[in-house]
C-alpha cells in the first residue's frame, strides 16, 4: 500500500505545485519572472511523479519496492515514536522545553520496553542534561512554557 | 600562495589549541557515530551544527568534516567485529571483514582498515590541496552559464548514481527542487509558497530536512526493533597486529582504493559508498583467486576502506573551489559556512586562506588522531554498542528535536523535522534513497539564480546558454552518463536479438 500511496501523494502535491506556480509572474524568456523556474519545476515533477505512480499501480520493476510488512509490535513502537514526537512538537510551545523533554523520554522509553525506574531516571537526567548543554551553556532560548 | 607554503600556514592554524580541540571532538563523535548503527554522519553534523555558529568559521569546518571522515574508520569497526555496518560506506567491509573475524583475524583487520583509512585520508588531502586549488584557478573565470550547466549536471548524474531506479530519484530530485522554490525569491523578493508564514519567506531549512530524512527515519528503523542486544567479538590488543604476509597483500589494494575513492568523491553522488563497492570490485579482478572473496581475504577489507576515505576527501574539492556540494554531508559544511557569512567558491583560496589551509591541514591532523584513537581504543568504542537500542533511539530523538529547534529558535523547524522524519522512514520502508532530494534542495536556488541570471545576459536564448564550450561540455558528459548505460544495453539487446529476428 506505501508503494502506491507515497506516488499517488507526490502526484498530487506535484498538482497543486503547478497551479500555485502559474499564479506567479512567468515573465519571459530574456527577462524570467519569480514563476519561471517553479513553473519548469512543477512540469517536471508532475511527469516524473506521473511515470512513478503508473510505474507502482502497474507494479513495474522500477517503481518503489513494497515495504516489508512489520508485525504489530514493531508497528505499534514506530506508531508510538510518531505520535510522541508530534506530541512534544504540540506541547511544546505550552508546557516548555524540561516538561516536554522529561515526558517524551520517559514515555517513549517506557513503551519501548523500558522499565518504569529506568524511564522515569533516564527522562530527568536526559532533559536536565540537554537543558543545561542547549540553554545555559549554548544560550539557547528553550520555550520555558506559560508558566 | 602556493600548496607547500599554504600547508605551512595551515599547520599554523590547525595547530592552535582550539582548532586541535575541534578536530579531536569532531572526529571522536565521528567514530562514535560510525560504531551506532543508528546514527550516520550526516545526521550527526546536521545535530552539530549550532553548536558551531559561536566559533570561527575554520573551527566549525574542522570539526563537522572531522566527524564525517572520523565516521568512516568507526564505520568499519561494527562491520568487521560485529558484522553490522555502523554506516553505509562500511557495508561492504563487513563481507570480508567480519570473516576475517571469525577466522580470529578481527585484529589485523580492525589494523588494516585503520592503516588503509589513515594513507587514503592523507593521499586524499595531498588531492584536495592539488585539485582544489588548480579548479579554483579554472572557475574563476565561469559565468552564470557554466554554473547552472554545473549544478544541472551534477543533479542529474547524481540521479544516475544514486542507486535504485532512476524514476525514484527524478521524483526525488523535482521534490528537493519544489521545496528550494518556498521563501522570498532572491531576484524580485516575492513571497513563494509561503501561505502567508512568515517563518516559512525564510525558506525551507536544510537541517531540519536533513536530520528528519537521516536522524528521525533512522531512529523510527531502530523502535521498530524494540530492546535489542549486540553480540560483540573481543580483540586483544596483541592480536592487533597483521602479519608480514597481510601487510604484503594490503599493499596494493590500499594504494588502489586511496586513488579510486578520491576520484569518486569527485563525482556527484554517494561517493564513500560507491568507492567501496568500486573498489571491491577491482580488488576481486585482480585477484588471482577472486573466488575467495567473501569467505575472509584482506584485500576486500583494505581497498574498500582506504576507498570510502579518499572519497570524504575528493567530495570536497568542489565545495571548496565550486562552492557545490554534491552529497548531503558536503551540504551541511556548506550550509555551517554560509551561516557564518562565507561563501566557497573560486576565491575563497585567495580570500580566506585560513579557513581553507587551516580545514586542509586539519585534515592531516584529523587522519593522525583517529589513527591513534582507533586502534588501542577499539575497545572502548565498541562498548558503546552495548547501550540498549530502545535508550539510544530515544535519547538521540531528542537530541534531534533540541537540535533543529535551536538552528533559528523556530517551531516550524521542529515540524519540519518530524514530517521529514515520517517521510524519511517511509523511503527507507520502499528502499528509496533521499539523498537526490536532499542534495537538489541545496542545489536548486543555485540552479534558478544561474539560470535567470544566464538567460538574462544570453537575452533569453537557450541556446546560447548551452552552447558555450565548457556548459555544451558539462552537459554532454551529464547526459551521456545519463543516458549511456541504458543506451548501450538497448543497443546490446538489439544485436543480441538481430540473428533471432528474420
Amino acid at each position: 500500500m506505501l508503494a502506491r500511496a507515497v506516488p499517488l501523494v507526490l502526484l498530487v502535491d506535484a498538482g497543486v505545485y503547478l497551479t500555485l506556480a502559474l499564479r506567479l509572474p512567468f515573465g519571459a524568456a530574456a527577462r524570467p519572472g519569480a514563476g519561471f523556474y517553479p513553473v519548469i519545476v512543477a512540469v517536471f515533477a508532475l511527469v516524473v511523479a506521473l511515470a512513478g505512480t503508473a510505474s507502482a499501480f502497474r507494479g513495474v520493476p522500477g517503481a518503489a519496492a513494497e515495504a516489508v510488512e512489520l508485525d504489530a509490535a514493531s508497528r505499534r513502537r514506530v506508531v508510538i515514536s510518531v505520535v510522541a514526537l508530534v506530541a512534544f512538537c504540540l506541547v511544546l510551545p505550552w508546557v516548555g522545553y524540561p516538561a516536554a523533554a522529561f515526558a517524551f523520554v520517559t514515555v517513549l522509553l517506557r513503551y519501548l520496553g523500558g522499565r518504569w525506574t529506568t524511564a522515569l531516571l533516564t527522562g530527568a537526567l536526559s532533559a536536565a542534561g540537554s537543558y543545561g548543554l542547549f540553554a545555559m551553556l549554548l544560550d539557547v532560548p528553550l520555550p520555558r512554557g506559560l508558566w | 600562495m602556493g600548496p607547500l607554503e599554504g600547508l605551512a600556514y595551515g599547520f599554523s592554524i590547525a595547530l592552535l589549541p582550539s582548532n586541535l580541540f575541534a578536530c579531536f571532538i569532531g572526529v571522536l563523535v565521528g567514530t562514535i557515530v560510525g560504531v551506532l548503527p543508528g546514527i550516520g554522519p550526516v545526521g550527526a553534523m546536521a545535530l552539530l551544527l549550532p553548536s558551531t555558529f559561536a566559533m570561527h568559521p575554520a573551527t566549525a569546518l574542522i570539526m563537522l568534516a572531522g566527524i564525517y571522515y572520523g565516521a568512516m574508520y568507526g564505520g568499519s569497526t561494527t562491520s568487521i567485529l560485529v558484522n553490522v555496518p555502523g554506516e553505509a560506506g562500511s557495508v561492504v567491509t563487513l563481507l570480508d571483514g567480519y570473516q576475517m573475524t571469525k577466522n580470529g583475524r578481527a585484529g589485523a583487520a580492525l589494523t588494516i582498515a585503520a592503516v588503509g583509512s589513515f594513507f587514503a585520508g592523507t593521499v586524499g588531502v595531498v588531492g584536495i590541496m592539488l585539485a582544489a586549488g588548480w579548479l579554483a584557478d579554472v572557475a574563476i573565470r565561469f559565468g552564470p552559464p557554466e554554473y547552472f550547466a554545473i549544478t544541472l549536471g551534477g543533479i542529474l548524474l547524481l540521479s544516475r548514481l544514486s542507486g535504485g531506479s532512476i524514476l525514484n530519484a527524478f521524483v526525488m530530485v523535482a521534490l528537493g527542487l519544489a521545496l528550494g522554490t518556498v521563501g522570498m525569491d532572491s531576484i524580485s523578493a516575492l513571497r513563494r509558497f509561503t501561505f502567508g508564514s512568515v517563518q516559512l519567506a525564510q525558506g525551507i531549512e536544510l537541517v531540519p530536512v536533513i536530520m528528519g530524512v537521516y536522524g528521525v527515519a533512522e531512529v523510527l528503523l531502530l523502535a521498530e526493533e524494540g530492546i535489542a542486544k549486540t553480540q560483540i567479538a573481543s580483540v586483544k590488543l596483541r592480536q592487533l597486529l597483521p602479519t608480514p604476509e597481510e601487510w604484503r597483500r594490503s599493499t596494493m589494494p590500499v594504494a588502489r582504493g586511496s586513488v579510486v575513492g578520491f576520484l569518486t568523491g569527485l563525482v556527484p553522488g554517494p561517493a564513500a559508498v560507491l568507492s567501496t563497492f568500486i573498489s571491491y570490485t577491482v580488488e576481486k579482478r585482480m585477484s588471482k583467486t577472486p573466488e575467495k572473496f567473501g569467505t575472509g581475504m584482506i584485500e576486500g577489507v583494505a581497498g574498500p576502506e582506504a576507498a570510502n576515505n579518499g572519497a570524504t576527501a575528493g567530495a570536497m574539492v568542489p565545495l571548496l573551489s565550486l562552492g557545490i556540494p554534491f552529497s548531503p554531508a558536503t551540504a551541511i559544511l556548506l550550509g555551517a559556512l554560509v551561516v557564518h557569512g562565507l561563501q566557497p567558491g573560486p576565491l575563497m583560496i585567495s580570500q580566506r586562506p585560513e579557513v581553507f589551509w587551516g580545514f586542509v591541514a586539519s585534515m592531516y591532523i584529523g587522519n593522525l588522531m583517529l589513527l591513534i584513537l582507533n586502534l588501542p581504543l577499539v575497545g572502548v568504542f565498541v562498548t558503546v554498542l552495548r547501550l540498549p537500542q530502545h535508550v539510544l533511539a530515544t535519547l538521540v530523538l531528542l537530541l534531534c528535536l533540541v537540535g533543529a529547534f535551536s538552528l533559528s529558535n523556530s517551531f516550524l523547524d521542529l515540524w519540519v523535522l518530524a514530517i521529514f522524519g515520517v517521510f524519511g522512514y517511509a523511503l527507507r520502508k520502499l528502499r528509496v534513497d533521499p539523498s537526490p532530494m536532499v542534495v537538489a534542495l541545496v542545489l536548486g536556488p543555485m540552479m534558478e539564480k544561474t539560470l535567470r541570471q544566464a538567460l538574462f545576459l544570453t537575452r533569453g536564448s537557450v541556446v546560447d546558454l548551452v552552447a558555450r564550450p565548457l556548459s555544451a561540455t558539462i552537459l554532454i558528459l551529464a547526459a551521456a552518463a545519463l543516458f549511456g548505460p541504458p543506451l548501450v544495453r538497448l543497443l546490446r539487446g538489439r544485436r543480441i536479438a538481430m540473428p533471432i529476428v528474420p
